[in-house]
């Protein structure tokens, strides 16, 4: 069995291995309120089309990422973040 | 019975092709308006002039201010029809500032209060030195 062989904590994508990230970046540093004025630091869970990067992948929990949604969403309707970015526009 | 007081926050983007006289003038009425309709300033905080992400109303510059105050529930009404009558105002958003917000809120004032007292003593070094 091959599959099995595959160490934890690891998935393959397009034949290059990439680790996946298991702490929430939120939980490490205790956050009970993510600050929507602060684009930057939302930008890392928008993607390169303006679109939310699912937890799955960034590896956020649920409570955080529900928090970081209403801040990205609040952004976006004061135009700090995209609805869609202007390459795909 | 008037209605408790809560905090809040609000963040008005003003036509930025505007001079500084005239975007001053629409910051003052608005903390005039404010404290007019028992609203009680805490802070104002002007970000400047900064790319929007996508053209609203076909401006591509806004000047952001960041005002934060406590006011009857109510108010916050009467702060948006605001908003939608002063035409200068291109975009608006007021929140309510609840406990875990205050907290953070606090916790980034202690931490610039801190910084700004690391960049006083440097500066009073370098004064010292030269």
């Amino acid at each position: 069995m091959i599959r099995n062989t595959r160490k934890p904590g690891r998935y393959q994508r397009g034949g290059t291995q990439v680790r996946k990230k298991r702490v929430c970046r939120f939980c490490e540093n205790d956050t009970t309120y993510i600050d929507y004025k602060n684009e930057k630091r939302l930008q890392r869970f928008v993607s390169e089309q303006g679109r939310v990067i699912p937890k799955r992948i960034t590896g956020t929990c649920s409570k955080h990422q529900r928090m970081l949604i209403q801040a990205i969403k609040r952004a976006r309707h004061l135009a700090l973040l995209p609805f869609v970015s202007e390459a795909v526009r | 019975m008037k209605g408790l007081t809560k905090r809040y926050e609000t963040v008005y983007i003003v036509n930025a092709s505007l001079d500084d006289a005239q975007i001053d003038a629409i910051i003052e009425k608005t903390k005039e308006f404010i404290v007019k309709q028992g609203g009680e300033i805490q802070e104002v905080e002007k970000w400047g002039r900064k790319r929007l992400s996508f053209p609203i109303q076909k401006k591509n510059n806004g000047f952001y201010v960041v005002t934060y105050f406590s006011a009857p529930g109510d108010f916050v009404t009467k702060l948006t029809r605001y908003y939608h009558l002063e035409e200068q105002i291109i975009r608006h958003l007021t929140i309510l500032l609840d406990k875990k917000a205050l907290l953070a809120l606090e916790q980034k004032a202690k931490e610039k209060e801190a910084s700004g007292e690391a960049q006083g003593e440097s500066s009073a070094e370098s004064t010292s030195g030269a």
